[in-house]
C-alpha cells in the first residue's frame, strides 16, 4: 500500500484524522514494538514467552520466488485427459487392462481400459502436448513447467492432500504456506500473510486442515476469504457493522480512551493500544481494498472470464489473489470445491464442465502476472492431490463411465517464480498409471518450492519442545534442478 | 535436619566487602564463570581436554597444555590464552553471542596482571565431577530463609504491615515514597480480578462505595476469598506452572488426555479449601507413596492424593501415539517433567544440565540425573507404559461384574453379526457372478473360492479381470447398501449394550510399579542411547551442606511398597528449610498482585535470572509463609491489607522509570481467560457450572477454534451441535488443548504450554483490536449484554447507560460520558431504522424478525466498552 493510498483511506476515518499521529509512524511503532519483542532473550535459556511476527526476513540463499499462488483442484483432475497424453491407450480402448492397478472402489471396479476421448495437440514453441479441454491453458504453454511425474502414493483424498499441503499424510502438521509464513513473514504487514480463498460452494475435502499451521504460531495459520460478508471474519466487520456504523463505535471508542488516558498520562501500553485500533481500522480498509475487483480495469476483468458466467466466479478470485499478492502477500491459495475433480462418474459431460470453470481465470493469472512483470517472483501452481486411473469405474454405459483415483503417476504444473518456462517434465507408463521417469515425490516438490524461495530445505526448521520439525521431515527429499529455469 | 541448611552467610558478606573494595579479582570469584560458561566444555569437562588444557583451576592454566603454559601470572603479555581470546580463535565458532566479552577479557588480564590470586587453596584433587565453588554456594538464593528484621522507616504512620516497611525503607532511599491510596472503585476492580478474574457485580460496587469504614476492605477480601470463583482464577496461575493440558501434545495427533480435568479440579478445591501449600506440594510429588496399593475402591482423601501426582503427568507424553523414535518420545516425558518440577517449585532451570554441566548455576550433569532418579521407578523407561496403561480405574467390584454381564451379551449380538455378514457377502457375490458370461462363473467362483496364498496365476488373472467379484467385509456397502445398513444397526445395537455398562471413571496418576526399581544412567551428552554410569536418587549437590544429607533420598524405603524416592525429597523440599520453595512461591503471588515479581525470572532463581529487587522482604514473606502454615489466604490478606498494594497507579519517576520498587501500582492488561470470562459475566450468560469433563473445542468454519462440539464429514465441519449454555462455562472448564488454543485467547496471548508456561506475555497488537471490533465471539457477547440492560432497565435509556457503566466499569458514567452515550446511541439507532437488521435465521425460522434498532445500537455501545482500556486494563 502506497503512502497516498493509506492516506486516502484514512481521510474517510474521522477519528484518525484528529489524530496528530501519522500513519507511518502508526505503523512503525507497531513495527518496533515487534522488533524489541524478537530481539530479546538470545542467550538466556528459552524461557520467556516466545513472540513472533510477519515481518519480512531473508532466507538462506537469495530467492527466486518471492511469493506463491497455489490453485488447488481438489479431487484429482484426470491426467491422462488433461496434460499426459497416451496414444498407445486407444488400442485398447475398452479392452482388458494388461497391468496390474490398485482399484479404490471395488464394486464398481472393472479392467477395461477407458481411452481418452479428448484430442491433444502440440502447444507453443516447446511443443508441450495439451488436451482440448484446457485451450486457454494451452495458450500459457510456454510459461508453464508441467511435471507429469507426480507421486504421492496413498490412494486416498485426505492423505494425498495432506502429503502435498503438509509433507506427510498424517495430520496436525503445518501448510507449506505455514512454513514460507513463518520463515519469510511477508512483504505487507496491513494484509494477513498467508490467505485462503474458499469456494462459496463448500469446502474442499479436510476443511480447515488445508491452511492450517499444524504446531506453527497461530500467526502462520491460513486466513480465509469467504464468499459472503464479511469476507475476512475478524478483519471485517459483519455488513450490518459496517461503513458508518463501525466509524462511530470507533469514534466513540476513541472518546472512552482518550478520556482513560488523559487520567493516566505517560502510560505506554494505553497508548500503544490506541494506536492498535488506527491500525487495525487500516488494515482493515486495506483488505477491503484489495478484494475490490471492481478497481481492475473491463479488459482485465475479461481477462480472467469475469464476463462470463461459467467463469465469473473462479476468475474474480483469481483476480484477488492477484491483487493480495500484487500488496505483498506471501502466499494464496484457491479452492475449488469439495470433489470438484473426484470425476468416478459421468467424467465424459463433467470433465469439460470443470475444466471450462478454471481453464481460462488460471491461464488469464499466468498471462496477467507476466505481463505485470510479477511471474518472475510468482509461482503459480495448478493441481491436486492426485490423478486417474485409465480404466473404467462405474461400466453401466457410455454416459456414466468415471475412473478412479490414481496417485501413483499424474501431473500438475507450475509457472514463474524460477520454475523453467515451457518445459514438460517426467513421464508416466504408457497408461498413465504410475510415474515411471524422473518421479517427483511431493517432498521433492516441496524441496524444489523451498529452494526457491531462498530456503534450504534441510535448514528452514521449527524447534517444537526440544525437536527441530522440518516440512520435509527426514523424507529422501531432493531439490529437482531440472525444473528450475537456468 | 538442621533449622540452616547451609551456614555460609558469613562467606557472603565478606566476599561482598572484598568486592567493593574493587581490589582484589580471584579465580572463583571473577575469572571461572567466564570459563565455566565459555571453555570448560572442551577443557575440563568430563574428561574432556582439549589441547591437553584443563582451565577449572589456576593452576592447570599455569601449568597450560600442548602450547604451553595458558597463563604466566603478573604478565598479561606473555600469557598465550589473551591472545587466544583476543584473537576470536577461542572459543571457536562464528556465534557472536558465544564469545567472551571485552569486558571479560579486560578482567582476566587484570587477574593475571595482579598475580593470579585464588580466594583460597586450590583443592588437591578434582574428579569429572563439576566442583561447587564457596562462591556458587554463596549465591543468595542458596541461602537459607530467615526472617530479617523490619527495618526503620521515615514516614512510619503509611506502615499498615511489615510489608510497606520493606517496600518503603527502599522508595526512601532514593529519597521517594508511596503513591496515594488508590480510589475505592479502582481498589474494588483491583481486588476481584486479583482474586476472581472478573469484574465486580454493580450491586456488590454500590455495597462497596456506601460502606466507607476501614473494615470494609479487610472483609472484602475474606468475602472474595470465601466465594468459590477464587479458587477457578488462582488454579489457573498453578496449572500455568505444572504446564496443564487436556491433550497428550507431542505428535501430530495431539491426543485428547481424558482424565486430565481431575487433576484441574482438584487443584480448585484444593485452593479453595486454603490446603496448606507444603500439603499441597506433598500430595502432587508423592501422594500415590501415602496411599497403600492396590489402588482400587479408594476412601475420597487417598483418592484425592493419587488425582495430586496428575502433576508429574502433566508434560506432553507422546508415547500412546505414532512417534519416529518412541524411546527418544519416553525420555521426552522425563525430561519435560523435570523441567516442570524444577521451574515450578525450585526456581532452577535444572533442565540445562541435561546434557552438560549447567554453564551458569552449580549443577552438574551427575546432579540431573540423580534429580532424575527421584523419579524415574514412577516412569521406567524399560518397562514404560502408556498413558492409557497409567490410568487408575475407579471401577468398583460390583461394577466391574456388571459390566462383563453386558459385555457377555454384546458379544452375543456381534457373533450374529459376523454370521449375517457372511450371508450378505455370498448373496451379493451370487449376484456379480450372474452379471458375468455364463461360460466362466463357475471357474471365477472357484477361484475366488480358493484361499489367496493357493490361487495358480491363471486365477490370480481372472480375478484381476473381473474385479467387482473382490466382495469383502470392507467393500459390501459399495454393493449393497440396505444389507449395510442392517449390519450398522446390529453393530449399533453392541454398542448402545455397551453403552449401558456402569461409566467407568479413570485417575491420570503417577504410580510406581511395586517391586520394579529401574537403574537410572548417566547419559551422555544428554543422549538417551549412551548411557554412562549408574547413579543413584539424590537432590542437588548446592542444596547438600551436611555430611548426612548426602543420602537423604532412600534408593527403596523398605517400609512401604514404594521406593518411596519422591516421598522423601517432597518431605525435604517442604520441611520448612528449604531455601528456594517458598521463596519461589511466594514471589509468584507476589508477582501476580503487582504485576512483577521480587524477582523479576520467576523460574530462574539461578545465576542469569534477575537478583531480588528487596531481598529481606523476600525472605520475611517466605518466613512469613511458612509461619502462617503455608496459607495462601493468609499470604492474599498480608499483601492486599498493605499499603503497597493499595496504592494508585504509579506516576512516571525517572528515579525508577520501571516502577521496580513499587512506589505505585502497574497498568495490566487483563489476561486471555479473564477477558472472556469478564465478557460472559457482564453479559449475563456466564455459565457457573464448576467441575467435571472440559468442554470440547473445535474449528469453525474457517479453522478458528470456537467452543463446540466436533463434528466432521471428511474433515469437513457439518452441522454445527448445540451446545445448551456449556459454551458459556468459565475458561478453566473449557478444553485446553495444545493443538487447539480458542481464537479469542490465543489473541489475547494465551500460552503454549511446552511444557508449561511461567511468565504470560501480555502483547499489544492490532488482531486483538481487530477481534474486538468485528468477532462474532464479541459482537455475540455486545449484543447480549445490550439485552440484559434493556430486560433489566427498560427503555430509560440514561438508565441503560448507568447500568452498562456499572457492568463493565463498577462506576457511574460522568454527565459528560452520559451525554455523549445518548447522542452516540441516537445516531446509531437512526442508523438501524433505517437499514433493519434481521435477527439471526434459525431451523425453525427463515423469515426473521427485524431485530429492535435500539437494541442493536446498544450492542454497538457494548463494544466499544469491551473495546477500550479501561475495560481491557486494571490499575
Amino acid at each position: 500500500m502506497s503512502t497516498e493510498q493509506i492516506r486516502a483511506i484514512s481521510s474517510r476515518r474521522h477519528f484518525l484524522a484528529s489524530s496528530a499521529l501519522s500513519v507511518s509512524s502508526v505503523a512503525l511503532a507497531w513495527l518496533q514494538q515487534q522488533e524489541t519483542a524478537q530481539a530479546e532473550g538470545s542467550k538466556k535459556p528459552n524461557l520467556e514467552p516466545q513472540s513472533f511476527d510477519q515481518l519480512p526476513r531473508s532466507g538462506h540463499h537469495e530467492p527466486r520466488a518471492k511469493a506463491m499462488i497455489s490453485l488447488w483442484m481438489q479431487g484429482g483432475p484426470s491426467h491422462i485427459d488433461l496434460f499426459d497424453p497416451k496414444p498407445e491407450m486407444q488400442k485398447y480402448d475398452g479392452k482388458t487392462f494388461p497391468g496390474e492397478i490398485k482399484y479404490d472402489n471395488a464394486a464398481q471396479a472393472s479392467s477395461r481400459v477407458l481411452a481418452s476421448p479428448w484430442k491433444f495437440r502440440r502447444h507453443g514453441e516447446c511443443g508441450t502436448e495439451l488436451s482440448e479441454l484446457v485451450p486457454n491453458i494451452a495458450g500459457v504453454a510456454a510459461d508453464i513447467c508441467l511435471i507429469r511425474s507426480m507421486h504421492t502414493g496413498v490412494n486416498n483424498h485426505g492423505q494425498s492432500i495432506r502429503a502435498l499441503n503438509s509433507g506427510r499424510i498424517v495430520g496436525g502438521r503445518p501448510t507449506v504456506g505455514s512454513w514460507l509464513t513463518y520463515a519469510l513473514g511477508s512483504e505487507a504487514q496491513d494484509l494477513p500473510a498467508y490467505m485462503a480463498l474458499i469456494d462459496p460452494g463448500q469446502l474442499p475435502v479436510m476443511g480447515v486442515e488445508n491452511w492450517s499451521n499444524g504446531w506453527l504460531p497461530a500467526l502462520y495459520q491460513g486466513t480465509v476469504i469467504r464468499a459472503q460478508e464479511p469476507r475476512i471474519l475478524n478483519l471485517q466487520p459483519p455488513p450490518y457493522l459496517a461503513g458508518d456504523v463501525q466509524d462511530r463505535t470507533l469514534a466513540f471508542l476513541s472518546k472512552l480512551n482518550q478520556r482513560h488516558y488523559a487520567q493516566r498520562p505517560g502510560q505506554l501500553d494505553l497508548e500503544a493500544r490506541i494506536k492498535s485500533y488506527e491500525l487495525a481500522a487500516l488494515m482493515q480498509d486495506a483488505a477491503a481494498e484489495a478484494m475490490d475487483v471492481s478497481r481492475e480495469s473491463k479488459a482485465v476483468q475479461r481477462l480472467y472470464g469475469m464476463d462470463e458466467p461459467a467463469t465469473k466466479e473462479y476468475g474474480t478470485r483469481c483476480l484477488i489473489a492477484r491483487r493480495l499478492v500484487e500488496r505483498g502477500v506471501r502466499f494464496v491459495q484457491v479452492f475449488t470445491q469439495n470433489q470438484f475433480w473426484d470425476h468416478h462418474g459421468s467424467i465424459i459431460t463433467s470433465l469439460p464442465k470443470a475444466c471450462q470453470k478454471v481453464d481460462k481465470p488460471s491461464a488469464a493469472l499466468v498471462a496477467d502476472l507476466k505481463q505485470r512483470g510479477l511471474l518472475d517472483s510468482t509461482v503459480v501452481h495448478w493441481g491436486g492431490e492426485m490423478g486417474r486411473l485409465p480404466v473404467i469405474q462405474n461400466d453401466a454405459g457410455r454416459a456414466k463411465v468415471g475412473r478412479d483415483h490414481n496417485t501413483y503417476g499424474f501431473s500438475m504444473w507450475v509457472a514463474g517464480g524460477g520454475f523453467r518456462r515451457g518445459l514438460a517434465y517426467g513421464s508416466t507408463d504408457e497408461f498413465g498409471h504410475r510415474a515411471v521417469e524422473n518421479i517427483v515425490n511431493h517432498y521433492d516438490y516441496h524441496a524444489t518450492l523451498l529452494h526457491l524461495f531462498g530456503l534450504d530445505y534441510e535448514r528452514l526448521a521449527y524447534l517444537r519442545g526440544v525437536r527441530e520439525e522440518t516440512l520435509i521431515d527426514g523424507q529422501p527429499a531432493r531439490v529437482v534442478n531440472d525444473l528450475l529455469d537456468a | 535436619m538442621t533449622m540452616l541448611r547451609c551456614l555460609l552467610s558469613l562467606p557472603v558478606v565478606l566476599l561482598a566487602a572484598e568486592h567493593l573494595l574493587g581490589e582484589v579479582l580471584t579465580y572463583e570469584r571473577d575469572i571461572r564463570p567466564i570459563f565455566k560458561e565459555h571453555c570448560f566444555q572442551c577443557h575440563g569437562e568430563a574428561g574432556v581436554r582439549k589441547g591437553n588444557l584443563d582451565v577449572r583451576l589456576k593452576r592447570f592454566l599455569v601449568q597450560g597444555g600442548e602450547s604451553g603454559a595458558a597463563i604466566v601470572p603478573g604478565k598479561p603479555d606473555e600469557s598465550y590464552l589473551l591472545d587466544r581470546l583476543r584473537s576470536g580463535e577461542m572459543p571457536p565458532g562464528d556465534d557472536a553471542s558465544k564469545k567472551v566479552s571485552d569486558e571479560e577479557v579486560a578482567r582476566i588480564e587484570r587477574w593475571i596482571r595482579s598475580g593470579s590470586p585464588t580466594a583460597r587453596d586450590e583443592p588437591e584433587l578434582l574428579t569429572d565431577e563439576l566442583l561447587i565453588t564457596a562462591e556458587e554456594r554463596a549465591f543468595w538464593s542458596f541461602q537459607p530463609i530467615e526472617r530479617p528484621p523490619v527495618p526503620e522507616v521515615q514516614h512510619a504512620e503509611m506502615v499498615r504491615n511489615p510489608i510497606d516497611a520493606f517496600v518503603l525503607r527502599r522508595l526512601e532511599e532514593q529519597g521517594m515514597g508511596f503513591s496515594p491510596p488508590a480510589d475505592s472503585v479502582t481498589l474494588l476492580r483491583r481486588a476481584y480480578f486479583d482474586l476472581h478474574g472478573l469484574p465486580p457485580t454493580p450491586e456488590a460496587a454500590d455495597q462497596f462505595e456506601r460502606d466507607t469504614s476501614s473494615s470494609e476492605w479487610p472483609a472484602l477480601i475474606d468475602s472474595l476469598l470465601d466465594s468459590p470463583r477464587y479458587g477457578e482464577r488462582w488454579a489457573r496461575h498453578w496449572l500455568d506452572v505444572a504446564g496443564y493440558s487436556d491433550s497428550e501434545g507431542y505428535t501430530e495427533d495431539d491426543v485428547e488426555r481424558t482424565w486430565a480435568w481431575k487433576y484441574r479440579d482438584w487443584v480448585i478445591r484444593a485452593i479453595n479449601s486454603d490446603m496448606p501449600f507444603d500439603q499441597f506440594v506433598r500430595w502432587q510429588l508423592a501422594g500415590d507413596e501415602m496411599v497403600t496399593p492396590p489402588y482400587a475402591e479408594l476412601p475420597s482423601q487417598d483418592l484425592d492424593k493419587l488425582i495430586a501426582t496428575g502433576f508429574l503427568r502433566m508434560g506432553p507424553d507422546g508415547t500412546g501415539g505414532k512417534t519416529v523414535d518412541a524411546n527418544l518420545a519416553k525420555n521426552e516425558v522425563i525430561a519435560e517433567t523435570i523441567k516442570i518440577v524444577s521451574t515450578s517449585l525450585l526456581g532452577l532451570t535444572v533442565g540445562c544440565a541435561q546434557c552438560h554441566d549447567h554453564r551458569y548455576d552449580p549443577i552438574p550433569q551427575t546432579d540431573y540425573y540423580r534429580f532424575r532418579a527421584v523419579f524415574e521407578p514412577g516412569y521406567n523407561p524399560r518397562a514404560w507404559r502408556n498413558p492409557k496403561s497409567r490410568l487408575v480405574s475407579l471401577y468398583t467390584s460390583a461394577d466391574r461384574e456388571a459390566a462383563a454381564a453386558i459385555e457377555q451379551k454384546a458379544k452375543a449380538v456381534e457373533a450374529e453379526r459376523t454370521k449375517k455378514q457372511q450371508e450378505f457377502i455370498d448373496r451379493t457375490l451370487e449376484k456379480e457372478l450372474a452379471k458375468l458370461p455364463e461360460e466362466i462363473r463357475e471357474t471365477v467362483r472357484g477361484a475366488r473360492d480358493t484361499p489367496q496364498k493357493e490361487r495358480t496365476p491363471e486365477q490370480t488373472a481372472l480375478l484381476k479381470k473381473y474385479p467387482s467379484t473382490n466382495v469383502s467385509a470392507g467393500s459390501l456397502y459399495l454393493y449393497d447398501r440396505k444389507a449395510a445398513d442392517e449390519l450398522k444397526k446390529m453393530a449399533d445395537q453392541a454398542a448402545k449394550l455397551r453403552g449401558e455398562k456402569p461409566a467407568e471413571e479413570f485417575v491420570r496418576a503417577m504410580t510406581e510399579v511395586s517391586g520394579k526399581v529401574p537403574e537410572t544412567y548417566l547419559f551422555y551428552r544428554g543422549d538417551h542411547e549412551q548411557p554412562k554410569q549408574a547413579v543413584e536418587p539424590g537432590d542437588l549437590s548446592v542444596l547438600i551442606c551436611a555430611e548426612e544429607d548426602k543420602d537423604c533420598i532412600p534408593v527403596n524405603n523398605d517400609t512401604i511398597p514404594t521406593t518411596g524416592r519422591r516421598l522423601a525429597f517432597a518431605g525435604r523440599l517442604t520441611d520448612g528449610s528449604h531455601p528456594l520453595l517458598a521463596r519461589v512461591f511466594v514471589n509468584r503471588v507476589w508477582m501476580h498482585h503487582f504485576g512483577r515479581g521480587l524477582v523479576n525470572t520467576p523460574s530462574d532463581f539461578g545465576y542469569l535470572g534477575d537478583r531480588p529487587t528487596h531481598p529481606e522482604l523476600l525472605n520475611w514473606l517466605a518466613a512469613e509463609f511458612m509461619a502462617s502454615g503455608w496459607s495462601l489466604k493468609e499470604l492474599h490478606r498480608l499483601i492486599m491489607t498493605s499499603t503497597a498494594y493499595q496504592q494508585s497507579l504509579c506516576a512516571s519517576d525517572e528515579r525508577d522509570p520501571d516502577n521496580t520498587l513499587f512506589g505505585g501500582t502497574r497498568m495490566r492488561r487483563l489476561e486471555a481467560e479473564v477477558v472472556r470470562d469478564s465478557l460472559l459475566a457482564i453479559s449475563g450468560k456466564l455459565n457457573e457450572k464448576r467441575f467435571g469433563p472440559p468442554v470440547p473445542v473445535m474449528a469453525d468454519r474457517v479453522g478458528q477454534f470456537v467452543v463446540g462440539q466436533e463434528n466432521l464429514n471428511a474433515g469437513r465441519p457439518g452441522a454445527v451441535i448445540p451446545m445448551k449454555g456449556e459454551e458459556f462455562r468459565r475458561t478453566i472448564y473449557i478444553q485446553a488443548r495444545r493443538s487447539r488454543p480458542l481464537t479469542i485467547l490465543d489473541t489475547f496471548d494465551l500460552p503454549r504450554m511446552e511444557p508449561n508456561c511461567e511468565k504470560r506475555n501480555s502483547s499489544t497488537v492490532p488482531t486483538q483490536s481487530l477481534l474486538m471490533m468485528n468477532s462474532e465471539q464479541v459482537t455475540q457477547m455486545a449484543d447480549l449484554t445490550a439485552q440484559r440492560v434493556m430486560a433489566e432497565v427498560g427503555d430509560d435509556v440514561p438508565a441503560q447507560i448507568s447500568l452498562a457503566w456499572r457492568l463493565a466499569y463498577s462506576r457511574q458514567p460522568s454527565a459528560e460520558e452520559s451525554q455523549q452515550a445518548k447522542q452516540f446511541l441516537r445516531q446509531q439507532t437512526e442508523h438501524f431504522e433505517k437499514h433493519p437488521v434481521k435477527q439471526a435465521a434459525t431451523n425453525t425460522k427463515t423469515d426473521a424478525d427485524d431485530r429492535n434498532p435500539a437494541e442493536v445500537a446498544f450492542g454497538t455501545l457494548c463494544q466499544a466498552i469491551f473495546s477500550s482500556n479501561e475495560f481491557l486494563y486494571v490499575d
